[in-house]
């Protein structure tokens, strides 16, 4: 998060870790993509304002990772240009790392998308973004909960207050491939699987 | 009593039953079975209908919001 610049054509830096930044449209990924990055996407209040991609990196920890900002997308199964989009760079960078945003006043449609990302087989991390918002209309989201049913790790973020954000990026290296069925295992409450996340920051939920 | 959504009234409120369209689409974006709706604007001809679902406005053709089933709960009147 010390170093960031931003560019139109992905050139890879040896080593790095790329991250796709993906989510429902309208739900912060370029005002989060602006905040890690330095740089300076469109970030508008209303949907797709993101059509084409961007991409730019941080170093965190000494790691780089090169962030692309994904056009936002409702499902894996698109339904317009936009999410062809999303999809085809999903397919182009099978070994990515993919961060799902979540609008936190709307946690469930954007979990939509994320278990799909999840059948993938992609590693994962999900950033519940504008908490702020949520706050505002007394909407709370239990991360620790979210983060021990989906097994992956779960931050929250205020994308315009940069809150969380510095911890996002901390956490990204924690990223990992979720187990589906053990998602829906914990949901039904059968085999008591309450084993910490695997590098968890001491949420306290744990 | 269940009726097409596209029945449901002006600020009456329902619980979704059945969808005999392709679910896919309107499950990704929020609406899915045993959600409670509220109907915010319905257009004739072809549309939009408009339905809040907690804090989610999704917005549907006519021709879908025939295809749902929903089971109303309250008239909002």
């Amino acid at each position: 998060m010390t170093e960031g610049k931003a560019e139109k054509n992905i050139d890879l830096p040896e080593g790095g870790t790329i991250v796709l930044m993906l989510g429902n449209p309208n739900v912060g990924k370029s005002a989060l993509f602006n905040r890690m990055t330095g740089a300076n996407a469109v970030v508008s209040n209303y949907p797709g304002t993101t059509v084409d991609f961007m991409s730019g990196t941080f170093i965190e920890s000494g790691h780089i990772y090169t962030i692309i900002d994904v056009p936002g997308t409702y499902s894996l199964e698109p339904r317009d240009a936009a999410e062809e989009v999303a999809v085809r760079m999903l397919r182009d960078h099978p070994d990515a790392t993919v961060m799902v945003v979540l609008d936190a006043t709307k946690t469930d449609r954007g979990l939509y998308v994320a278990l799909e990302v999840m059948e993938r087989g992609m590693p994962c991390i999900v950033a519940v973004n504008m908490m702020d918002a949520a706050h505002e209309k007394k909407i709370t989201v239990d991360i620790a909960a979210l983060q021990r049913l989906l097994g992956v790790p779960v931050v929250s973020t205020t994308a315009t207050s940069g809150e969380g954000v510095r911890n996002l990026a901390e956490m990204l290296r924690k990223a990992q491939v979720a187990d589906i069925g053990a998602i829906a295992e914990r949901l039904h409450g059968e085999g008591q699987a309450r084993e910490s996340v695997r590098g968890c920051d001491g949420c306290g939920g744990c | 009593m269940q009726i097409k959504l596209s029945d449901l009234p002006f600020g009456a409120t329902a619980i979704v039953r059945e969808i005999r369209t392709s679910a896919h689409n309107l499950n990704c974006m929020g609406l899915r079975i045993g959600k409670e709706l509220k109907m915010v604007t319905k257009q004739p001809i072809k549309g939009p209908v408009v339905v809040l679902i907690g804090e989610l406005e999704i917005a549907m053709g006519l021709e879908t919001a025939e295809q749902i089933v929903v089971e109303t709960t309250g008239t909002g009147a």
